[in-house]
């Protein structure tokens, strides 16, 4: 009775290795319009086979990390925030503090805070590989390009 | 015997609760008002699930869920969403026939005119 049950992915419809991996180069786009396209691809919310409860999504590898745009003031005034867990612990650095330090952070904090909190949202965020440089370890999962939709991801200069 | 009932429900659960009748009792009480409660949850959960796979489905073809089930509507084509679904994921032709059937029925908003703005008194009309 195929019609009158919904369909659930068994085990062979989400193995690790036959799903897509996509390729992203960050250069010039805007941070929070690439990161929720980016979060949309690795959940699988674009594919009609999306189920909450299973990792159903893609791999995305983004390259040029560095290079990721912000609009308006944002540079010097975006902070990001950390707190160690003891008192007075709380550290807080700038856009472009954490840009020299450490590019990757950037992208990797805004998709993490797009994805689902939970066990599941933490397996999904290893899907994620961010690198800076235009380079990257995966060819052999032969990468296609992410298909983007916004169309003001790009920044205007 | 009450007791024999309430361990043969309690099965599964964590710790003390399978084993001890006081803190069985009390956990067996709330399960079944959570497998009341959520009986009705569930007719909601996954209407919301069929919700989000057409919509998936018909973005694919460019055209978003709001759009479709309105053209579906002006036809009058009365499937309901379990099965669109269903055809979204396994019959992927059928799917975008209906998804075409749809946006010649309703083509989108994109080319409507704006109303003019009403300006002075007449915002109060």
């Amino acid at each position: 009775d195929v019609w009158n049950k919904t369909w659930y992915p068994k085990a062979e419809d989400h193995v690790n290795t036959e799903k897509t991996w996509y390729v992203v180069d960050a250069s010039d786009k805007i941070l929070g319009r690439l990161a929720s396209t980016i979060a949309i691809h690795i959940r699988g919310k674009n594919l009609a086979t999306y189920t909450p409860s299973v990792d159903m999504g893609a791999f995305v590898i983004v390259v040029n990390a560095e290079k990721v745009a912000v609009s308006g003031k944002k540079r010097t005034q975006k902070l990001y925030r950390r707190h160690s867990g003891r008192p007075g612990g709380m550290t807080v650095e700038t856009f472009d503090q954490l840009q020299q330090r450490i590019p990757e952070r950037i992208i990797e904090h805004a998709v993490r805070g797009m994805l689902p909190k939970g066990r599941l949202g933490r397996d999904l965020f290893t899907h994620l590989k961010v690198y800076t440089g235009a380079d990257h370890p995966h060819q052999a999962q032969k990468p296609i390009d992410l298909p983007i939709r916004d169309k003001r991801i790009q920044k205007q200069t | 015997m009450n007791k024999k009932e309430v361990f043969k429900l309690a099965k599964g659960f964590r710790g003390r609760a399978k084993n001890c009748i006081r803190i069985a009792r009390e956990r067996v009480e709330k399960a079944l008002q959570y497998s009341y409660r959520d009986r009705r949850n569930k007719k909601r959960d996954m209407r919301s699930l069929w919700i989000e796979r057409i919509n998936a489905g018909t973005r694919v073809h460019g055209v978003n869920y709001g759009n479709f089930m309105h053209g579906l509507v002006k036809e009058n084509i009365q499937l309901n969403r379990k099965v669109l679904s269903e055809l979204s994921m396994h019959e992927p032709y059928s799917f975008k026939a209906l998804v075409d059937v749809s946006r010649t029925a309703f083509p989108g908003n994109k080319n409507m005119t704006p109303t003019p703005k009403k300006e002075g008194l007449a915002i109060l009309v």
